[in-house]
């Protein structure tokens, strides 16, 4: 009898495919870091704070000198970080209430009809491509919105700094908000319904009214899973980058708190979307490492968040159900 | 256990070795039979992709539809390969030319003194830039002094221009940093010295530009004359920006289109440029002359 298992070519392949993929994600992770390194060594901590407004400063490198010894590197990306922060945060607050709500609805509340009707609508929403959400965003919501919120006022009341369009915070927040939310849904969805039918009917059977019994047990059971669903829906958010370009914005501003509701209405410029917006010009040196470098910010947030997230996981799953 | 043994006719032997049965034997032919006609088909391809591959072109948004069609109508007289256009922005096709990722570069605007060295710059058109508002804002025409006020931001409201039918913030709509467009209507309309404001929204192409104005009833911007349609054009000093008075002259908004290549045209580059530029050519010439000013 030979020594090997029967099917050791099977194991070797699958080994090597499992290498094979690791191997790729390390080579973009260091080719991407490498790429940037030198934006971020003209800069310094600056590259992260504000004080110069991102067009500007990409028009000074594709038009100034490009010879390597007097190349323009100058760049501010906070605008660009603080768009992104904005966009996503925005997007993740509308949401994780409304896919919980509707995951509950689902799960506990809707006749069998409806469920049957809801599941397949879901996941048909969650494969909707996101360039087919920025159409509909910058033809159809654009208009509108500026139509019915930013009047001739609001307009007049920011004109010497910025101008008031569409496409803007609110705009770029509520579609990245309904892009997200399918894919919450369903994990959510299929999350509840591993909670063991023992908890639930066993807190129904101590007297504990359904609202609260479903608060209480069965979305404490799924924390893990939502957790799991959040991270994942701010991942795609953050990489969102084609119907972010369009539906943000054209100009790179920092939204500025202290405009009351004006703060909603004022265009954003998300680190992706600056990505797909000079990408044309990456012949340039300097705009090819600076988008090395935003691009290695993007994928470092989302590595981070990952490890954040399973961080975060550990102490919930005291409570979690087996799923 | 030998007996229990299952000894199939695909199955393992004793040391792990596998004999092919009749089924695996029909699933190799079949594989084989794909793959070879695609090899083949690869390789006969290849000198498509050497020798008599398509020209490669990039640039201004302006040319664009000038040059697709150029290219189409190229391909159909000489049945040379449908070459494939690009539309970046001027600054981005001179940039691709000079380092070899494209063979021709459009560029409509005149060349300047930070472009990569070794270009040559081939003059196949004119075109008119068209200052544009929204079809509400009747606004017929405007002097210098009044597009300068504007587009650098001197005056922000609608009332305060004459011949204006909208009352609002003018929306300025500029174009984005390497566009050719935009340093032509810089040179012709404001001057060397002055500035649009910056505060004035990016739009990355014409199209954009044209889908903004067409509909935003505050919004002025400047496009190539071919993306006018669905606006209103507005006069330049007295005179109606048309492809008529562009033509004879009178209105003074009109800058060159060239073809930009890494020295001297040659090969394919150089056919293609020669078709577009010889005199005898009335196909061509009939395409520029549809939207465009043939410059013979």
């Amino acid at each position: 009898m030979s020594g090997r298992s029967g099917d050791w070519r099977t194991e070797w392949a699958l080994r090597a495919a499992a290498a094979a993929l690791l191997g790729v994600i390390a080579l973009v992770f260091v080719t991407v870091l490498v790429e940037a390194w030198p934006s971020f060594a003209h800069n310094g901590i600056h590259w992260f704070l504000p004080g110069g407004e991102p067009d500007q400063e990409f028009k000074a490198m594709i038009t100034g000198p490009q010879d390597p010894a007097h190349a323009i590197w100058t760049f501010h990306a906070w605008p660009l970080i603080w768009a992104t922060i904005l966009t996503t945060g925005f997007a993740v607050l509308i949401a994780l209430p409304t896919a919980i709500l509707a995951a509950i609805f689902i799960v506990e509340l809707a006749p069998y009809p409806v469920r049957r009707l809801a599941e397949p609508t879901i996941q048909l929403l969650a494969g909707v491509p996101s360039v087919v959400y920025g159409l509909l965003g910058i033809l159809v919501l654009a208009p509108w919105l500026e139509a019915t919120f930013i009047s001739q006022g609001r307009k007049r009341s920011v004109a010497y700094v910025v101008q008031l369009t569409g496409a803007n915070l609110t705009l770029a927040a509520l579609i990245l908000a309904v892009m997200i939310t399918p894919i919450m849904i369903a994990l959510t969805v299929s999350a509840l319904q591993t909670v063991p039918r023992a908890w639930t009917e066993g807190s129904s059977a101590l007297g504990v009214n359904r609202w609260r019994t479903i608060r209480r047990v069965s979305l404490r059971a799924v924390r893990p899973a939502i957790l799991g669903a959040t991270v994942l829906a701010t991942g795609r958010a953050l990489g969102e980058a084609i119907m972010l370009n369009m539906v943000a914005g054209s100009r790179s501003f920092a939204p500025n708190p202290l405009d009351g509701t004006t703060f909603f209405f004022e265009p954003v410029q998300p680190m992706a979307a600056a990505i797909v917006r000079y990408i044309e010009a990456i012949s340039v040196p300097t705009v090819r490492h600076t988008l090395y470098a935003l691009g290695a910010v993007v994928l470092v947030s989302t590595a981070f968040l990952s490890l954040a997230s399973w961080a975060v996981k550990q102490p919930l799953k005291r409570y979690a159900a087996r799923a | 256990m030998q007996a229990n043994r299952q000894r199939n006719s695909t199955g393992t032997g004793e040391r792990g070795a596998t004999r092919r049965g009749p089924l695996g034997r029909l699933a190799g032919a079949v594989a084989a039979a794909t793959i070879a006609p695609l090899l083949a088909l690869t390789v006969m391809a290849t000198p498509a992709l050497g020798g008599g591959r398509a020209l490669r072109i990039d640039g201004s948004t302006s040319i664009y539809p000038l040059m697709t069609q150029l290219a189409q109508a190229w391909h159909n007289s000489t049945h040379e390969p449908t070459p494939h256009v690009g539309q970046g922005t001027s600054d981005v096709g001179i940039n691709e030319v000079a380092h070899g990722r494209v063979d021709i570069g459009d560029a409509s605007r005149d060349p300047e003194e930070g472009d990569p060295e070794h270009l040559v710059f081939t003059k196949i058109a004119r075109d008119g830039v068209c200052m544009i508002t929204n079809p509400s804002n009747k606004l017929a025409n405007l002097s210098q002094e009044e597009v300068q006020a504007i587009f650098t931001g001197h005056v922000r409201e609608w009332s305060e221009v004459p011949g204006a039918t909208v009352s609002g913030p003018i929306d300025l709509v500029d174009r984005i940093s390497s566009s050719g467009t935009q340093d032509a209507f810089q040179n012709i309309f404001l001057g060397p010295t002055l500035k649009i404001s910056p505060s004035a929204e990016a739009e990355e192409s014409n199209g954009l530009v044209q889908n903004k104005v067409r509909h935003d009833s505050d919004a002025i911007g400047f496009v190539s004359f071919h993306f006018t349609p669905g606006t209103n054009p507005v006069g330049y000093q007295g005179i109606a920006c048309t492809l008529r008075n562009a033509k004879s002259g009178q209105y003074l908004g009109v800058r060159n289109f060239w073809m930009v290549t890494k020295g001297i045209p040659k090969g394919a580059a150089k056919r293609f440029i020669l078709w577009i530029t010889s005199s005898h050519n009335a196909t061509a010439r009939r395409i520029i002359s549809s939207n465009w000013i043939p410059i013979h």
